[in-house]
């Protein structure tokens, strides 16, 4: 088996196939500090692509709360377990990935979750550790805690859905690294669905096969971001392409965030996908339960997270999330405003890192009005 | 053979590690002719990626503007194809909102939407729409009867008033209108004069409402037009229809305009207990608060029961990115509530002791003398003089001889009998009328310098108060000599403040009252202290929907002056429930009051205002048509008291009949005493179950008049565009119906004035109403309706011309020295008037919440304290031991901190033992859209498309949390349905004992869905307030339809719940303290005051939150009732965790 290398491993592991990065990789970066659960990606998603017969309980974007929350039920829990405890402290990561971990005869360790496993897709929500006492305060980090975590497909550089297709009917687009299922060759065996340990492919029992997120690429080839990007009021997401780890830009909002201040995080990367959406670590959850989801520097992640407010182009960078619908490829920091650009450098929005203030005149002569605040 | 056993074949055989795809797919080659080298690579064929395309793609956009009663308002983009709207996006368009200055908001407003807007595409199309106008049986009966009444009482026959369970017809809308149009003048007829009062006293009514209607039947008639500024004429004219009924009025009684009277009106932002009461009590106006984005400029955002990132969606970034900046963020709740995951620090309280844990912080701020010294001196009333002897403020003219109070001189002016104020954009400061010139009185401190008492003029604030040169005294005892030559004693407020906070409430024993630990009492404290003037207290919804309301808002006030956080962009006190401030459109009187008499039919015209409504508090209502009485003592009294409801329109409202406030009792008991229920809606909700009239309207995406709204949360002004949308649903606008029936009344009266008044409608051009608004509006006077109805269809609203942006509140007093509209015009903290001294909330003091107590309720935690001196409950002639429903409310009964404790609350020894609480949730405003099949299944834990169990009332369902260890001590397995129930002496309704009544008690006990939650304390029990109730229909419907749905079978209506609801155990409590004849207060509209009763500003607020339950198991949650939940045997649930699950939470499974 081709040997492909992960970066976000640091090292090299088995894939099927060998290694061709796409010209670029979509990407997406949420930063669960600012998710509120509030579903509107979901409903964003939900509405634009899987109304349908045999979509009803399908919901390619979801957002689960951690830890009880899990659509499929208990999805991560399952996978986890069944992969076993790995070492996971050296930047280079010394277990298992799936891939490694598959069965006799597998492609990659993987399971097939019941239809009842779909049903609940809001399990768990708001649910935290521990028991709340008669009176508590909790200080950083919270003694009792949950934290939302938006997940969609990972458009991963090494995808198991792909890698266990039968009929090869997945590939990953060469222009953005969007993996696609196709409609017309799939026959519904569900291999991608047991493989993908995110379990972001659903089976449509109505059309007799499976269908997963589709990176929204109507919209992105026309320079626009996921619709579950320009829906998201709680700003927590930008959604972009990310340059190869060789070929890094710090003037790519993404890359930025996650080659060069190593803030944004792979979901579960010991898995061993290189899956491509990444998440800026929640800073009041324990370390341990951070480093089992989001791998090797999660702690320093948090440390530089707190430290934004002294550092005007993570500022910067973090106040384009939500600032437009359109794809950022470069930013920009220029005194107390950010600036976007798309991919032939021309400003596509601009936005202050604090909102200015005004104050007006108490009597405006030219429309004979008193404006006061209370009226 | 299938693939796995093709696999196992080849493991067997030898073949081991598969070597490539290739081989190991080579089985499926015969079927897929297609060979694919490096799916990474390339892929052959991608013609296939249309598909996505297509279903992308739309023939055209439009944009409408979503509007529930959430606070934000959201232009949305809906696009078209074939005619459908197939889906809705954000506009993008916030960044480029302007003011008349041309000062323009970022796109850091943008996106604004949530999940609700987006399906609402879902709910357009949905089976409930209301598709025309119905009228339900029994009534077109009585109406084709001739509106028969009983002989004596003058009842309507109860046969024909049985709503809920009765059917509908439907029928065009004109003849709709004819039918209520002769029901109102039949009620407006039968009600007046003499034998109209002698009909309500028949009846049952209270003497003191039957006066209050002063002989006019068009009193009995109730309109409410729900959260009116989200539709400045669409729903206010729900009022400018009930005063066009002057009109009728003057018809029935052969009076004049100057005796008319038209409908009385409904409260609405006192109804939904989003008032915080205690605001007028300290500064006057109806509630302090500040643009969300002001968040971050502070330096401590204390979030304070209030849960930002449930009801604040599309602001909650506000919040997070303040953080981001440094902004410390200390969460104050009763639970880990879903904010409290934003929060540095998270402090958990018992519920409803918010007063006492705010008094606790004040207490260590004042005894570690970490006050503003300069604030409190320049901008409080803490430095005023009380006399011990008669606890009322001393007055300059009671101390000095002669004296006589200066005329008000900054920023107030007196408004002379007879004459009018300006209109509202020309008005540069308080307007006092010359009958309450008194109350303006200049008062006394003690001038610690001189060593005397001196006079503090009411314009002596801040600069003008320092340059008077007084220092005065905020600690000791004076003997004060009067005018009269006698000598009394007499403390600043502060002193009295402070040995009632030193003695009752130091940290140790706040901390024993709230649950919150001492130590954090004390660091908040210091926090707040250090962060002085740059700490912002957003408080929510939680703490006021306890009766003990105006004792959190006074007290949380104290906090914040004392420290000087007010008026400041990033110091201040917010209170943020529901949208209110209707008066930032002050124009709104142009049209809600045009004078009925002379309406102006030319569009640029003069409009003569006159308003002829009668406002009331609908809790007076929701509580069973009562007022408050104890003993002998009559609580209600004044502007307070309302009229007998005999007729109501409601718009826009589904939260006085459906989701009240003791809804059981409201729909079963009280709504057979009406005679004429209306309700406009596009959607079949609750109320209309109960309903006469049932008018189908436009929803937000059909609007084909432009509206206008605006937020008190943001600073933009939103015009609803109309829409190209065509109606599917035969339809008409609200606007319609008021003209509709206006007509219908021109025809009976044979008075066409009923029909001049509505000529804007009938013309097509309601955009001549809402420039006359515009114009009389401070905030916007200058814009142009049809530029902001261009703007809005392109999805860009405009900014609203307030003195700041961040709109601050208080921002002028603090930077300019303004008073602000409180008898002294500084902050009060102290209340001198009998009503508060009376009940012994003079001074701030903490009282138990009147229900949601383990402890003896609404008793006052004090120690023995020479300013706290209540009227005790013997004094009213009523025994202290009578804690009922009625009892409890104005029992003013003093304990000391360890009584306290040691007491009960009497319903515990019967299994009463945990607080219900039922705050608001994500997944819906108020009960908008939760009954979308998406929303549904996301609606906590238990949703399932597929409905596997069919005994769920929909695709989710409502359900109690309960701490895991009460639910075993219960019994109670996660997933379980149990039986909920409150106060058995009169919920779900009064009477439910009676066996005659067992139906009605079927549909009324709450049966639902339980749920481990962790985060809440033991002892604490809540359930969303979102839910759509059960009714007659629905239960029919749970038991009758095959498949299970607790739907309505004829009118589609459903129910989130299978039995009961969330209103099962909740009532409508009344505080004396929200009912004086004496707090002055800003009138909306403007800057004129005035005194008593006020809605929406100084009215009772119900206290809806409080309850103690019972819960009882009633059945298995597995489905079907067999077995336990299934998500619990997997061990994947709090508290009943697998070996593999322990690891995981643990991050055990990666090995560090």
């Amino acid at each position: 088996m081709p040997k492909v290398y992960n970066w976000q491993l640091g090292r090299e592991m088995d894939f099927p196939y060998e290694a061709t990065r796409p010209e670029r990789q979509f990407a997406m970066i949420f930063d669960t500090n600012k998710c509120i659960a509030c579903q509107t990606c979901t409903v964003a998603c939900k509405t634009t692509w899987t109304p349908g017969r045999g979509q009803e309980y399908m919901f390619w974007n979801n957002v689960e709360t951690k830890p009880y929350g899990y659509y499929p039920l208990g999805w991560d829990v399952k996978i986890l377990e069944k992969l076993g405890v790995q070492a996971m402290d050296d930047p280079v990561y010394q277990g298992k990935t799936l891939f490694d971990a598959a069965p006799a005869g597998e492609m990659i360790l993987g399971y097939l979750p019941e239809d009842v496993d779909y049903a609940h897709p809001n399990i768990g929500e708001d649910d935290s550790t521990g028991l709340m006492s008669q009176g508590a305060h909790l200080t950083l980090p919270h003694m009792q805690w949950m934290f939302y975590l938006p997940r969609i497909c990972n458009h991963c550089t090494y995808a198991a859905c792909l890698s266990a297709c039968p009929r090869q009917s997945i590939y990953k687009r060469k222009e953005d690294g969007i993996v696609l299922l196709d409609q017309s060759r799939c026959r519904g065996y569900r291999e991608c669905v047991r493989a993908c340990p995110y379990k972001k492919v659903y089976f449509n029992a109505q059309t007799r096969v499976s269908e997963k997120c589709i990176g929204c690429y109507p919209a992105v080839e026309g320079g626009r971001q996921t619709q579950c990007t320009t829906s998201c009021i709680g700003k927590i997401r930008i959604q972009g392409f990310l340059n190869a780890p060789d070929r890094v830009n710090p003037e790519n909002p993404l890359d930025y965030l996650v080659f060069v201040r190593k803030l944004a995080l792979p979901l579960y990367p010991q898995f061993g996908l290189e899956p491509n959406t990444y998440y800026i670590p929640p800073v009041h959850v324990p370390p341990a339960y951070l480093r089992q989801m989001f791998g090797w520097g999660v702690e320093a992640a948090i440390a530089t997270y707190r430290q934004a407010a002294e550092d005007r182009t993570l500022l910067g960078a973090l106040t384009l999330f939500g600032a437009t619908p359109e794809i950022a490829h470069y930013f920009r920091v220029d005194g107390d405003w950010v600036y976007g650009y798309d991919a032939k450098q021309a400003e596509i929005v601009r936005v202050p890192l604090k909102e200015p203030v005004v104050i007006r005149e108490l009597y405006d002569i030219k429309h004979k009005a008193y404006r006061t605040n209370i009226t | 053979m299938d693939r796995r056993r093709f696999l196992q074949l080849a493991a067997t055989a030898g073949l081991g590690v598969v070597a490539s795809p290739s081989e190991l797919f080579g089985q499926y080659r015969v079927m897929a002719p297609v060979r694919v080298p490096n799916p990474l690579e390339a892929y052959p064929s991608r013609e296939w990626e249309r598909l996505y395309r297509d279903i992308y793609r739309h023939d055209r956009t439009f944009t409408f503007l979503c509007a529930p009663n959430d606070t934000h308002n959201c232009l949305l983009r809906g696009f078209v194809k074939n005619n459908v709207l197939v889906r809705i996006e954000p506009t993008y368009g916030y960044g480029k909102a302007t003011d008349l200055s041309g000062n323009r908001a970022s796109h850091r407003w943008d996106p604004r939407c949530c999940q609700k807007g987006l399906v609402l595409g879902r709910r357009l199309y949905g089976d409930r729409r209301v598709k025309g106008a119905f009228v339900r049986r029994g009534f077109k009966e009585w109406a084709e009867r001739g509106f028969p009444r009983d002989p004596q009482t003058g009842r309507a026959p109860a046969e024909l008033m049985k709503r809920g369970w009765d059917g509908f017809v439907r029928m065009p809308f004109p003849e709709a209108y004819a039918l209520h149009a002769r029901a109102l003048d039949s009620i407006a007829r039968f009600y007046s004069g003499e034998p109209g009062r002698r009909a309500l006293l028949a009846q049952g009514y209270d003497p003191a409402m039957v006066a209050a209607t002063e002989g006019s039947g068009v009193r009995t008639i109730k309109v409410r037009g729900g959260m009116a500024k989200l539709g400045v004429t669409r729903i206010v004219g729900t009022y400018r229809f009930g005063n066009m009924l002057a009109l009728l009025d003057s018809h029935v009684r052969a009076v004049g305009p100057d005796k008319a009277a038209g409908a009385s009106f409904w409260d609405s932002y006192s109804w939904h207990t989003d008032l915080p009461p205690g605001h007028p009590m300290v500064h006057g106006d109806q509630t302090s608060d500040f643009e969300l984005f002001a968040a971050e400029h502070a330096n401590l955002l204390l979030v304070w029961g209030m849960n930002w990132i449930t009801t604040k969606m599309p602001d909650s970034h506000w919040m997070t990115e303040a953080r981001l900046k440094g902004t410390k963020v200390v969460v104050v709740t009763v639970e880990y509530s879903a904010t409290a995951n934003k929060g540095d620090e998270v402090i958990v309280i018992r519920p409803g002791t918010d007063p006492a844990f705010a008094l606790g912080l004040a207490q260590v701020i004042m005894k570690e003398r970490r006050y503003d010294e300069a604030f409190v001196k320049r901008f409080t009333d803490l430095p005023r003089l009380v006399r011990l002897d008669t606890l009322t403020p001393l007055l300059a003219r009671e101390v000095f001889p002669g004296h006589r109070d200066a005329p008000p001189n900054n920023w107030a002016t007196v408004v002379k009998p007879g004459q009018a104020a300006p209109p509202t954009p020309l008005q540069n400061g308080i307007q006092i009328p010359e009958a309450l010139r008194e109350e303006f009185a200049d008062f006394v401190v003690w001038d610690a310098g001189a060593g005397k008492p001196v006079a503090v003029r009411h314009g002596e604030v801040g600069e003008h108060f320092t340059r008077t040169g007084i220092d005065p005294a905020l600690e000791g005892t004076f003997s004060v000599t009067l005018a009269d030559g006698t000598t009394v004693q007499a403390r600043p407020v502060f002193d009295l403040t402070r040995q009632y906070l030193d003695e009752t409430l130091p940290p140790e024993t706040t901390s024993k009252i709230t649950w919150a630990p001492a130590e954090a009492i004390v660091a908040l404290a210091r926090d707040i202290a250090s962060h002085g003037g740059k700490t912002l207290f957003a408080v929510g919804m939680g703490p006021n929907q306890f009766f003990n309301n105006d004792l959190k808002d006074r007290a949380i006030f104290l906090v914040a002056a004392l420290t000087g956080s007010i008026g400041q962009m990033g110091g201040n006190v917010g209170s943020y429930a529901g949208n209110y401030r209707l008066s930032m459109f002050s124009g709104v009187p142009r049209y809600a009051a045009e004078d009925p008499f002379q309406p102006q039919l030319a569009a640029d015209g003069p409009v003569a205002v006159k308003s002829y409504g009668r406002y009331e508090s609908l809790h007076y209502y929701a509580a069973g048509e009562v007022i408050q009485r104890e003993g002998q003592k009559q609580f209600t009294t004044g502007g307070h008291v309302p009229t007998p409801t005999k007729a109501i329109w409601l718009t826009n409202s589904n939260s006085q009949i459906a989701n009240t406030k003791y809804h059981y009792n409201v729909v079963f008991n009280t709504l057979p005493r009406q005679e004429c229920v209306a309700i406009n809606e596009w959607w079949w909700s609750g109320s209309c179950e109960y309903a006469d009239i049932v008018y189908g309207v436009d929803s937000w995406m059909e609007l084909k008049y432009p509206d206008m709204t605006a937020s008190n949360t943001n600073p933009f002004v939103q015009v609803f565009p109309r829409t190209p949308l065509r109606r599917n649903f035969g339809t008409v606008s609200d606007m319609d119906t008021y003209a509709g029936v206006a007509a219908a009344l021109a025809t009976i009266t044979g008075d066409r004035r009923f029909r001049d008044y509505w000529k804007f409608v009938t013309d097509n051009r309601v955009e001549v109403y809402l420039q006359r608004i515009i114009d009389g509006s401070a905030t916007v006077k200058g814009y142009d309706i049809r530029d902001l109805e261009a703007l809005a269809a392109q999805g860009i609203p405009a900014l609203m011309n307030t003195r700041t942006y961040p709109r601050t509140f208080a921002w002028e007093q603090v930077h300019e020295s303004k008073p602000w509209y409180t008898k002294t015009g500084r902050l009060e903290f102290y209340r001198g008037e009998p009503e508060f001294i009376e009940a012994g909330e003079n001074l701030i003091v903490y009282r138990e919440p009147v229900d949601s107590t383990f402890y003896d309720p609404n008793v006052i935690v004090a120690r023995a304290h020479p300013a706290i001196r209540p009227m005790t409950p013997e004094a009213y002639g009523f025994d202290r031991a009578k804690r009922d429903w009625s009892g409890r409310q104005g029992r003013n009964v003093v304990l000391t901190p360890e009584a306290l404790l040691a007491s009960q609350h009497p319903l515990l020894p019967g299994g009463y033992r945990s607080v219900f609480h039922t705050p608001k949730y994500r997944h819906g405003s108020h009960t908008t859209p939760i009954d979308t099949d998406i929303m549904s299944n996301f609606f906590g834990p238990f949703g399932d498309m597929y409905r596997r169990d069919k005994r769920s009332p929909h695709v989710g369902e409502a359900y109690l949390d309960l701490n895991p260890e009460d639910a075993r001590a219960l019994g109670v397995n996660d997933g379980d349905y149990v039986w909920v129930d409150g106060d058995p002496a009169d919920t779900p309704f009064k009477g439910w004992q009676d066996p005659a009544r067992a139906a009605e008690y079927h549909v009324a006990r709450l049966l639902c869905r339980a749920r481990y939650y962790p985060g809440t304390p033991r002892g604490i029990m809540r359930m969303w307030h979102n839910g759509y109730m059960a009714t007659p229909g629905s239960v029919r419907g749970h038991e009758s339809r095959p498949d299970g749905l607790a739907k309505n079978p004829d009118t589609n209506y459903q129910a989130f719940f299978r039995y009961g609801s969330h209103q099962s155990l909740t009532r409508s409590w009344l505080k004396p303290t929200h009912q004086t004849n004496s707090l002055v207060t800003r009138k909306h509209f403007g800057h004129e005051v005035t005194k008593g009763f006020q809605a929406d500003v100084h009215c009772v607020t119900g206290a809806p939150r409080e309850a103690m339950c019972r819960v009882l198991r009633a059945e298995a949650g597995g489905i079907g009732g067999a077995g336990v939940w299934r998500p619990v045997t997997l061990g994947l649930r709090p508290t009943n965790e697998s070996p593999a699950m322990r690891v995981y939470l643990a991050g055990g499974y990666a090995r560090t």
